[in-house]
């Protein structure tokens, strides 16, 4: 990647970071039987192995379990001043009780083993299949000062926007909280990969999976969420932005003729996304040469859409540099840092820039 | 030019008429008893909007997600891409910077009668 301008260190956020426990039972220190025994499914997705493994070679031989090795790789090393961290729980699974107590622990996890480091903030792990549980997981955490956002899967059994979830928007928006929509990492019970079937291969999946990002953003919009909940902020945590503009283009062009379907949204639906929506960076996306880049970056509505996530310790991670190629230097400092302390009102150390 | 459309009886409440006046026909609504002339002319994209259906529209309900039913024959629906327009003033619902032309309509002597000058 070319050189890109790179605000002051103290600037940078990197808004996804996966933390794994150790050993993937070890969140079982926190649950309560009946749950602590019960079997549950491992950490890794099974149906697209990366070519690589998973992870990043050099995030070690027990990626993302480290709070210091983490925080030296995302910190330190990169000169960035906080990372909210979103970890991972256990895909879509039938019994709804287990997925809401495999959540509870994953939370207990992250703050007993993470929270209290310096320039680390958390992500409240709910599962959504069942609002009531999500809520009250919600209510346990809003008060927590590190805890700076929810956290739900972008595997789904119906589109977000749908009223079976909005109790859930509703706590977030209540309590201030963005809800961040990222791939879960196990397989559980959820819907095939793409909406006509199932990818068969890796380079498939990973190219296709921010379509169902689109859904979702399509369903909060339509189905007025955001006109509902001013407060709301969703953020797309894997990628996606490279998808927005035909999305955009296409509602946009839509809702003239379709708007009396949907009464309560009030203005094209592209009037939403500076409020309410936010996609992180992911090295798939754009074009590879730079100059193709700094226009990919306009069109998409980078300046304002788009904050740097690493994914750390994926495979296909991101780092500063990689997520600003092309961009001018105050595009560069919005996405890198500027915007997220906005999105996520970051106190403490992240909040000097 | 002031032109005598119809006998005011011919167009009922929720009736219209469509008159080769102006550029592309204006049509003449009445909406419970009060006349409205509308230009023929869409401002989307030049639709012929008259031919459309006269219909109502919807708003968001007090509930979230319900919406209900209101404006029932003040509204038309352009038969090309379906914009809505408010037949008593000619805005469009959703951009109510592009309108349809609208005329002055008065009733004299049981005649409609509609001011177009244009040619
Ligand atoms: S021309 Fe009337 S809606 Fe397009």
């Amino acid at each position: 990647m070319s050189a890109a301008p790179i605000p002051p260190a103290a600037g940078i956020v990197d808004c996804a970071v996966h933390p794994a426990p150790r050993h993937p039972d070890d969140i079982r220190a926190y649950m309560r039987e009946p749950w602590r025994s019960r079997p549950f499914p491992g950490l890794q997705r099974y149906f697209y192995p990366a070519p690589n493994g998973d992870f990043d070679p050099a995030a070690g031989p027990n990626p993302g379990t480290d709070p210091d090795l983490v925080a030296r790789h995302v910190l330190r090393d990169r000169g960035a001043a906080a990372a909210i961290l979103l970890p991972q729980t256990r895909g879509l699974l039938p019994d709804l009780d287990l997925a809401a107590a495999i959540c509870a622990a994953t939370n207990d996890w992250l703050a007993a083993q993470w929270l209290d480091r310096p320039g680390f903030y958390g992500s409240i792990r709910v599962s959504p299949a069942d609002p009531v549980q999500a809520v009250a997981e919600i209510e346990r955490w809003a008060g927590h000062p590190r805890m700076v956002q929810v956290a739900v899967p972008m595997q789904a059994h119906q589109p977000y926007g749908q009223r079976l979830y909005a109790p859930i928007w509703e706590a977030a928006a209540r309590h201030g909280l963005p809800v961040a929509v990222h791939i879960d990492s196990a397989s559980g019970v959820e819907l095939q990969t793409t909406p006509v079937g199932a990818a068969a291969h890796y380079v498939e999946w990973s190219a296709l999976y921010p379509l169902n990002f689109g859904v979702h953003l399509a369903s909060f919009i339509a189905e007025g969420v955001f006109g509902r909940l001013p407060d709301l902020r969703v953020v797309f945590a894997d990628g996606g932005i490279d998808m927005l503009p035909p999305l955009a283009w296409r509602m946009d062009k839509n809702w003239r003729p379709t708007r009396n379907e949907t009464p309560w949204v009030d203005r094209t639906p592209t009037a939403y996304l500076r409020q309410h929506v936010r996609f992180l960076s992911h090295r798939l996306e754009g074009p590879a040469d730079a100059a193709t880049r700094a226009k990919w970056l306009s069109l998409t509505g980078a300046a304002n859409l788009l904050m740097y996530g690493s994914s750390y310790p994926a495979w296909d991670g991101c780092d500063p540099a990689t997520a600003v190629a092309g961009a001018d230097s105050a595009t560069a400092t919005r996405i890198l840092g500027a915007s997220a302390r906005d999105w996520y009102r970051l106190a403490g150390e992240a909040a000097q820039a | 030019m002031r032109h005598r459309v119809a006998r005011a009886a011919e167009i009922p409440p929720g009736g219209m008429v469509l008159v080769p006046l102006g550029r592309r026909g204006v049509g003449v609504y009445n909406v419970r008893g009060a006349f409205h002339a509308l230009s023929n002319l869409c401002p989307h994209a030049g639709g012929p909007v008259c031919r459309g259906d006269v219909t109502g529209t919807t708003v968001a309900g007090g509930a979230p997600y319900a919406q209900e039913w209101v404006r029932d024959g003040e509204i038309l629906r352009c038969p090309w891409h379906a914009w809505e327009i408010d037949i008593t003033t000619g805005r469009t619902i959703t951009d109510p910077t592009r309108t349809v032309a609208t005329y002055p309509v008065t009733v004299e002597d049981g005649w409609v009668v509609v001011e177009v000058d244009e040619r």
